[in-house]
């Protein structure tokens, strides 16, 4: 005797389960997805950082101001970058850098590209202004020339912010 | 188009009674089509999902001494140089003596590791990197001090100091140093 095939009438799938975890997965990625802030939109370039094996801190969100050193990828030149963390912060020295008429400076700048020491020095003293508790950053390419990092060291230690971070990768595959 | 097939089912029943309260329906097998929400639930996670980056930056924590018009004396024998030269070689040695070949990443720590234990806290690193060497150089370095550090916690506890004092400075590159790791 030949078996008869059943023929599924109806067929029914249970999706519940299927539906708990993409709702679980979903709502992990919705919380720990990080929107591009409005200085890294008006960034024209992408940095190579230094790796590191150390396990050291993480960058903090707010209360920071960072300083790109970075290769423009059109011009090809060097300059240096600087912007704040947080919505208010960053209208607070965009208004103080219109004040002091930095070259091309408006109320909406969110990353002022600096190419000499005296300007980096005088935002360096603004932000400092703006916010007290702000935490200085380096974050530079790796194949820019040890120069740049020396004056921006020298601008900020004049200003008295003798701790900041150099922003890394840490290094995969140990 | 769910709401429709209630009502036609509904329809031709009569009522009972005028003043009678509605007796609520009972639904019977009640199900939802879920297969849109599923089509949007994933169409959002894999946006989610490709959009996260999961790697975020580390940060190495640098001190910088204030600017001071004072000068300090520090004793040649006590000052350890590692200078770095425009094409990237690494020079390390003590203020009293003068730099022999360019050194690997492993020598130098290991130079770094035993001044600073045979000098039990008292070795002032100073690091001088010309302008030219590249900027990735000078942060490996400072990642290998970094590392270096509980070598030499364990090398003073062996000499029976519990205690360890970091003193580590930037400091410019001068045109002595250039000429003292010149040839080499």
């Amino acid at each position: 005797m030949s078996k008869i095939k059943k023929k599924r009438v109806g067929f029914v799938l249970d999706m519940t389960p299927l539906v708990d975890i993409t709702f679980l997965l979903l709502t992990f990625f919705m919380f720990t997805a990080k929107f591009r802030s409005e200085a890294e939109n008006q960034q024209k370039f992408t940095i190579k950082r230094p790796q590191t094996t150390q396990d050291t801190a993480k960058l903090p969100e707010k209360d920071l101001v960072m300083i790109k050193v970075g290769i423009d990828s059109v011009e090809n030149d060097t300059a240096f970058y600087l912007s704040m963390a947080g919505e208010q912060d960053i209208a607070k020295l965009a208004e103080a850098m219109v004040d002091l008429q930095f070259p091309g400076a408006t109320e909406k700048t969110a990353l002022f590209k600096i190419t000499d020491s005296t300007w980096l020095g005088k935002a360096v003293e603004q932000a400092r202004i703006v916010n007290p508790r702000a935490q200085f950053a380096v974050d530079a390419d790796r194949r820019i020339k040890y120069r740049w990092i020396e004056t921006a060291m020298n601008e900020m230690r004049k200003k008295r912010a003798t701790t900041f971070n150099f922003v890394t990768d840490k290094k995969t595959g140990m | 188009m769910a709401g429709g097939g209630e009502g036609l089912g509904g329809g031709p029943k009569q009522k009972r009674g005028k003043s009678g309260k509605r007796k609520p329906k009972k639904r019977v097998g009640f199900r939802l089509d879920m297969t849109p929400l599923v089509d949007i639930t994933f169409l959002l996670l894999t946006f989610f999902m490709l959009t996260t980056s999961m790697i975020t930056p580390q940060t190495m924590e640098m001190n910088v001494p204030p600017e001071l018009d004072i000068e300090i004396e520090v004793r040649e024998s006590e000052l350890l140089n590692i200078l770095v030269r425009a094409d990237g070689k690494v020079f390390a040695h003590m203020g009293n003596e003068e730099p022999e070949a360019p050194m690997s990443m492993k020598e130098l720590r290991k130079f770094v590791v035993d001044k600073n234990v045979d000098l039990e806290n008292r070795a002032i690193v100073t690091l001088k990197a010309n302008g030219d060497a590249p900027y990735g150089l000078v942060v490996q370095i400072l990642d290998e001090l970094n590392a270096a550090e509980p070598e030499i916690i364990q090398g003073l506890g062996r000499n029976g100091i519990n205690e360890r004092k970091r003193k580590f400075t930037v400091a410019p590159y001068t045109p002595e140093d250039e000429e003292k790791v010149a040839g080499l």
